[in-house]
């Protein structure tokens, strides 16, 4: 347990957030109760979307200490001394990621609104658990909402992503 | 300037937009950030219908942040109009939508106040101190008992006497629930004044240029005094993009605080402020001979307006004489109906509106004269579907009221076509050997017609840069359904240069000087043609005058649609029903539809599959419940469900081209498409599965509860269950 998560903050006074944001140290000015999505977004990262801000649709999904969470259901507090990764860090130095790339490629996407909190749960699998099963690429998918294209090119993309890696 | 070998229409080109948007680099309403920026917050009713006797603001005044608060005598005591004439009938008149609700509160969810702060948290700590003194009243709720605003009727032929002859009647009561269109993204908008006086608008989307004029209008002002800009748009499908109170609200508010404000909608509003959809009971009768002949139907039912009447009217009660005709060719039929104002949120329209409501209870009633006939679905189907040697088709309606017309097709060939591809006679026996291993399995069909490619008109502005940019401007929006591209292409194609060269320009109404947007399957038929024109034009002037592109100027085009245009399409859906705990499992899902020429046969597709997955959630998942005192019961997207990557089977596309004469692309529509049948479609197949108890069926969706209770039924198979559970959400 670190030193500043220990002190009771009230509740319009802002906590400075030190943590780890997309490989660069970072801090967060946030009251306690403003979400890890609100901060991130707050910084100019904006491909952190909220569709709900109830933790249904996941297209706030970030990666909190390499696991993902959706970002309107954490409190930007609890990241304190955290890593913090967005879908900005996936295309850094502009070029794609492979994982992008696979959902270009299968289309996986119409208004793109639900794509980065997708992109980066797909990451996440391909990294983790590259050898995934049919069975839990849907498993995973199914986690998160999309209204456009009923799925099967977000599918085909994650299972592409993960056999190319 | 030589053609280039590739012809970019009927390419299956990349969309302009996915790679920022799949890097997150999108810019969404949210994301528009300006200096010195208010946050507005709504407050809503939380009754479904009261008196309002005041509006107490001062503990809200007083929180700290608060720049504002304003209720109804604080706005222009105005209402909001209708944007489609044929919806605009006098009787929808007092029935249209005050800004802030004034002296009665009439759903929940209806903005009352308006609280304007430094920032959101600060807005919405003092939206909840806004103290609203309300009286309750009596909703209304019960689509039967509630006010009646107009019943719309429509015939063709002699209905008794066909009645008359027939052989056969079948008769039911089915009900299509409410429902809502649901975009990932919520509205949201910012407006600011500019140091010139006038106020750019951030957030638009769908029909900008109705919306510039009616909310200059609304707040008196010259239209030329609004810029409305459309950045991305996180999903349309009809609801996003109308005019709502809070799309005058915002541009009043900084036009009156002198600062930018910005309103950003959250889940739970949407769910009670956007438009719903689809809430209608019809008591429909079908008459049949005995060897399986459409003779007639006579159809009354009771559309829910909800408590007002929004832009698209009084549409919801239009669309029944329009769309229960369908593919068949009937000898009579008499609609009537009633468009009912109840104490929910108000209803507009959702994909593929009226249709798809018309085809469920048309295909279902088509069904159950098949198992009156003993006949199989799909050859009581094939009897009655109009030939194409009988396209041109015309049901004529009597003199008040338009000729429904099928300009081109091939309903019947279309229709064996699906049945093809899908293997219907494979299905027939695998269903056959799985039910005798016990499985309560089933496959359905339906067939309709889209309606789309609504005019009157769409203009279309090209010229092509010095550096050889061809700048193609047209007042489309973009909703992500990549009409961009589609724009692209057919530029590309007319003046044959290569795709990467071609901008399509349709954000910003500054640039763009009019447009009707894009909904009704329009934008590809409507739109593209403009376009194609005009580069047609262009090329045409280039070639005459002996000059490059370059140096040929712009050319405007107009294509003009007196009428709108009706396609055909089919689903075969093949479902599991596990009997004990009521599931419903969507096995596999075909959906085949003639677009005339594809243009991006790819995107085409997308909005084919994308269309029959909402339909699959129509089916057996979504709907929005309301308590007995009017409380909505589907707040969240835990409560209205959306199907998930786990829920939706394969679907499979069969795009059909019969290129029609009527345009000179010979386009017809897609993007409402595979709604049409998919709702009917999976019913018929629950109904199969079922057998006699599906005979029941009477209301979507296929929930669980609904499903036991089928089962349950006098005529149901026995699941050897004991239980006396009650019917969730039956009311």
């Amino acid at each position: 347990m670190t030193e500043h998560a220990s002190r009771w903050l009230a509740p319009d006074e802002r906590a400075e957030v030190a943590l780890v944001l997309n490989g660069e140290n970072a801090v967060l000015e946030a009251e306690p109760r403003r979400t890890l999505a609100d901060a991130v977004r707050a910084t100019g990262l904006t491909g952190t979307h909220l569709g709900c801000e109830h933790g249904v649709c996941g297209a706030c999904t970030v990666l909190l200490d390499d696991e993902p969470v959706r970002s309107c259901l954490v409190l930007a507090v609890q990241a304190a001394g955290r890593r913090v990764d967005t879908v900005e860090r996936l295309a850094a130095g502009g070029t794609l990621h492979p994982v992008q790339e696979a959902f270009l490629r299968h289309r996986a996407l119409q208004c793109g609104f639900c794509t980065p909190g997708f992109v980066v749960l797909a990451e996440w699998l391909a990294r983790r658990e590259p050898d995934a099963s049919e069975e839990r690429v849907g498993e995973v998918v199914s986690s998160s909402l999309c209204r456009c294209t009923g799925y099967a090119p977000i599918l085909a993309a994650v299972r592409d992503a993960l056999g190319r890696r | 300037m030589s053609r280039t070998p590739h012809r970019a229409v009927g390419d299956d080109a990349p969309r302009r937009l996915d790679a920022t948007l799949v890097s997150g680099a999108g810019c969404f309403v949210a994301d528009v950030v300006r200096p010195r920026l208010a946050w507005a917050r709504v407050v809503r009713s939380p009754l479904a219908h009261a008196r309002l006797l005041a509006v107490r603001r001062g503990p809200a005044l007083a929180a700290p942040g608060v720049v504002a608060v304003i209720a109804a005598d604080d706005v222009p005591d105005v209402r909001i109009p209708i944007r489609i004439p044929f919806g605009a009938l006098p009787e929808a008149e007092g029935a249209l939508q005050p800004l802030l609700a004034r002296d009665v509160v009439r759903y929940v969810g209806e903005p009352v106040a308006v609280v304007v702060a430094e920032d959101p948290g600060a807005a919405e700590d003092a939206a909840e101190l806004v103290e609203l003194e309300l009286d309750e009243l009596e909703p209304a709720l019960d689509l039967e008992r509630a006010p009646e605003l107009v019943r719309i009727a429509a015939r063709h032929g002699d209905v008794d006497d066909a009645f008359a002859r027939a052989d056969v009647v079948v008769r039911r009561r089915l009900g299509f629930q409410r429902q809502t269109a649901a975009p990932l993204e919520a509205r949201g908008l910012v407006a600011e004044p500019g140091e010139d006086g006038r106020l750019t608008i951030w957030g638009a989307a769908k029909v900008k240029h109705w919306n510039r004029q009616t909310t200059a209008a609304l707040l008196g002002l010259a239209p030329e005094a609004l810029r409305l800009v459309e950045v991305d748009v996180g999903g349309g499908f009809g609801a996003r993009g109308e005019l709502y109170p809070e799309d005058v609200l915002v541009p009043f508010l900084a036009l009156e605080l002198g600062r930018p404000v910005k309103w950003v909608e959250d889940r739970a509003e949407h769910l009670v402020a956007a438009n719903h959809a689809r809430e209608q009971l019809h008591e429909i009768e079908l008459a049949a001979s005995a060897d399986g002949r459409l003779l007639a139907f006579r159809d009354r039912s009771w559309c829910d307006q909800g408590a007002y009447v929004r832009t698209q009217g009084l549409l919801p009660a239009m669309l029944p004489g329009d769309h229960l005709p369908g593919p068949y060719a009937w000898e009579a039929f008499a609609v009537e109906s009633a468009a009912v104002r109840t104490n929910r949120t108000p209803v507009g329209t959702y994909r593929a509106p009226g249709m798809t409501e018309a085809t469920f209870v048309r295909e279902r009633l088509v069904d159950l004269l098949a198992a009156e006939l003993a006949l199989d679905p799909v050859e009581l189907r094939r009897r009655n579907l109009i030939a194409g040697e009988a396209i041109p088709f015309t049901f004529d309606r009597g003199p008040d009221v338009p000729p429904i017309v099928y300009e081109s097709g091939d309903f019947a060939g279309d229709f064996e076509r699906l049945l093809d591809v899908a293997g219907y006679d494979t299905i027939r026996r695998e269903v056959a050997d799985r039910r005798a291993r016990g499985e309560t399995v089933g496959v359905g069909v339906a067939a309709g017609v889209e309606l789309g490619a609504i005019g009157p008109f769409e203009d279309a502005w090209v010229h092509v840069d010095p550096d050889g940019t061809v700048v193609v401007r047209c007042g489309v929006a973009s909703l992500g359904q990549g009409v961009e591209t589609v724009l692209a292409q057919i530029a590309a194609d007319e003046l044959a240069v290569e795709l990467e060269r071609v901008v399509v320009r349709h954000h910003d109404t500054d640039e763009i000087a009019s447009g009707f947007g894009s909904y009704a399957s329009r934008s590809t038929v409507v739109a593209g043609n403009a376009v194609a024109l005009a580069a047609r034009a262009l090329r045409e002037r280039a070639q005459a005058d002996g000059l490059p592109l370059e140096a040929a100027g712009e050319v405007a085009a107009r294509f003009e649609k007196a009428h709108p245009s009706f396609s055909f399409g089919a689903a075969l859906s093949i479902v599991a029903v596990d009997a004990e705990t009521g599931v419903v499992r969507s096995e596999r899902h075909v959906v085949a539809h003639d677009v005339g020429r594809a243009v991006n046969p790819a995107l085409l597709r997308g909005q084919l599959v994308g269309a029959a997955a909402q339909g699959i959630g129509a089916a057996l998942y979504e709907e929005l419940p309301y308590d007995e005192a009017g409380q909505p019961l589907a707040i969240s997207l835990a409560d209205y469900l959306l199907p998930t990557a786990g829920e939706l089977p394969p679907i499979e596309v069969v795009v059909i081209e019969h290129p029609t004469a009527g345009n000179p692309l010979g386009v017809k529509g897609g993007g409402e498409a595979g709604m049409v049948t998919a709702p009917a479609a999976v019913a018929n197949a629950v109904g199969d599965a079922l057998g006699g108890a599906g005979a029941q069926l009477e209301r979507l969706p296929l929930s669980p509860p609904r499903i036991r209770a089928l089962l349950r039924g006098p005529t149901g198979l026995s699941t050897g269950s004991t239980d006396s559970e009650t019917v969730e959400g039956e009311t």
